[in-house]
């Protein structure tokens, strides 16, 4: 209940100007010029989401168990869309379909992996990962708005396609989860929910 | 007056002092300085992203506090509430297998007669993992069958042109609910036989879900070379899967140490075995012929 004796100069609800923050995150004030860039703000780093999609992109490459550390659902997010929309460009209206089946697929591997790996894993980082694997799968869906699957070539670029998704992804999954022995053991359930993928672009 | 203004006054150096605070719900306009309208720091909401600049209103920055508080509560129920129901420690040891396993038990199930040893290993009474012991029961064969077993429906009835979304949720919860009663038949008939055995209801459920296996071989078998290749491999993975299953549980059905116990409850548990096993070709033959005519 003390009435100051100098007029506050603070600015009200900051930290008195002496205090410097010392942590690695900057001090968001009033200031413009110290606002932290957007992106880096919202989190989306272009540089790891290029790492990640480059690692899927090289199926015998050996990946680094480190790129899974921060979860990042924007890059999946854009695979997806662009998955329904290559669908579209063929005439399969089926947003519905590919949301509810990445949806039940993602929960039944996070519950396969919490149990299989010693230590357990985010859902986040199942869905991130699951998603990227996407990837291939949409050029095999562009390749359906041109040609048709259905033919003997249809079905081993298919096959082909799955077993890429599924290989990337269980080979994100084991270096990022330190679980040895098991590669063909995840890739099976990948293959499975890539080949539910296919099933909607071919069919 | 007075009051107001002082009490208005001294919360706020006392909010700007002490950092944790969760932030105060009202704006100060006391003094000779108009209210900011600006961001401040939110050191209650701990989230992973930091968009306190982007939320200026202090009511926004409260409402995500709170929603983020009640998200993580909802999580923590729902871990408890699972954590009531199913041991995940328990449930882990069956899922702790490795490609070498799994290939070796497929070939177990397909052919089981040139086997030797059939009992489960022990390491100080407590048995070992799948990964260190072929004998010893799994789930995720059982999980991967039955998924990949209504995946192979789906198709076959794709095949025959009776695909709909509704069948192939039909077969899932026709397979599923099989089981279930198997593993209660099964449950009930070892309390009634007094059966002291350590086979818990995922032993039971692991060993009833190895008939998957069979199914998809009988199914595949069919669509590849018709109706007569169905019922060979019909014929063949049933007798294999009945001598799996009654040696497996002959020797996992009387524990580690016991010494058999009294003769007509040994012959109890020999008739569960042999019905348990006798039951297996029905439910295959029942639950895929349709898909193959």
């Amino acid at each position: 209940m003390m009435q100051p004796q100098q007029p506050y100069t603070g600015q009200i609800f900051h930290p008195t100007q002496t205090y410097t923050p010392t942590t690695s995150q900057p001090f968001y004030g009033n200031n413009f010029e110290d606002e932290p860039p957007l992106l880096e703000e919202l989190g989306i780093n272009f540089d790891h989401i290029w790492q990640k999609t480059l690692t899927v992109l090289h199926p015998l490459k050996v990946a680094d168990g480190s790129i899974m550390n921060e979860t990042d659902l924007a890059g999946p997010m854009v695979f997806c869309l662009a998955f329904g929309a290559t669908l579209l460009l063929a005439g399969k209206i089926q947003f519905g379909y590919v949301y509810g089946i990445s949806a039940i697929g993602c929960l039944g591997m996070f519950c396969l992996l919490n149990l299989m790996s010693m230590t357990g894993v985010s859902f986040g980082c199942v869905a991130s990962v699951l998603g990227y694997c996407l990837l291939p799968m949409i050029l095999l869906s562009s390749f359906a708005v041109i040609f048709s699957l259905q033919g003997m070539v249809g079905i081993i670029l298919t096959a082909g396609i799955i077993g890429w998704c599924s290989f990337s992804a269980s080979k994100i999954f084991i270096s990022a989860l330190a679980m040895e022995g098991q590669q063909l053991l995840v890739a099976y359930p990948c293959a499975l929910l890539y080949g539910v993928f296919a099933l909607i672009s071919v069919f | 007056m007075a009051y107001h203004s002082g009490y208005g006054a001294h919360g706020s150096k006392h909010r700007a002092r002490a950092a944790p605070d969760p932030p105060p719900l009202f704006d100060d306009t006391s003094g000779g300085y108009s209210s900011q309208p600006g961001g401040y720091p939110a050191p209650g909401a701990d989230v992973a992203f930091n968009v306190n600049h982007l939320l200026g209103d202090p009511m926004a920055n409260v409402a995500m506090a709170y929603g983020s508080s009640i998200a993580s509560h909802g999580k923590d129920m729902v871990h408890k509430e699972l954590h009531r129901f199913v041991s995940v420690n328990k449930l882990k040891y069956f899922f702790a297998v490795d490609t070498a396993y799994v290939a070796k038990k497929l070939g177990l199930l397909v052919f089981p007669y040139t086997h030797q040893n059939w009992e489960v290993q022990y390491s100080r009474d407590a048995p070992l993992p799948p990964r260190r012991d072929l004998n010893a029961p799994d789930l995720y064969i059982p999980t991967m069958a039955f998924i990949t077993y209504v995946l192979l429906a789906g198709i076959a009835l794709g095949i025959q042109k009776r695909f709909s979304p509704e069948v192939l949720g039909l077969c899932a919860s026709t397979a599923l609910v099989w089981v279930v009663m198997e593993v209660l038949a099964l449950l009930l008939g070892i309390y009634l036989a007094t059966v002291r055995s350590d086979l818990s209801t995922f032993h039971l459920l692991a060993y009833s879900g190895y008939k998957y296996v069979g199914m998809i071989l009988s199914v595949l078998t069919g669509l590849l070379f018709g109706s007569d290749g169905y019922y060979v491999a019909l014929a063949w993975t049933s007798s294999a899967l009945m001598y799996f299953l009654v040696r497996s549980l002959r020797t996992a059905a009387l524990g580690p140490d016991s010494m058999g116990g009294s003769a007509p409850r040994q012959r109890l548990q020999l008739y569960l075995t042999l019905g348990a096993a006798a039951f297996q070709p029905l439910i295959i033959y029942w639950l895929t012929f349709h898909l193959v005519r």
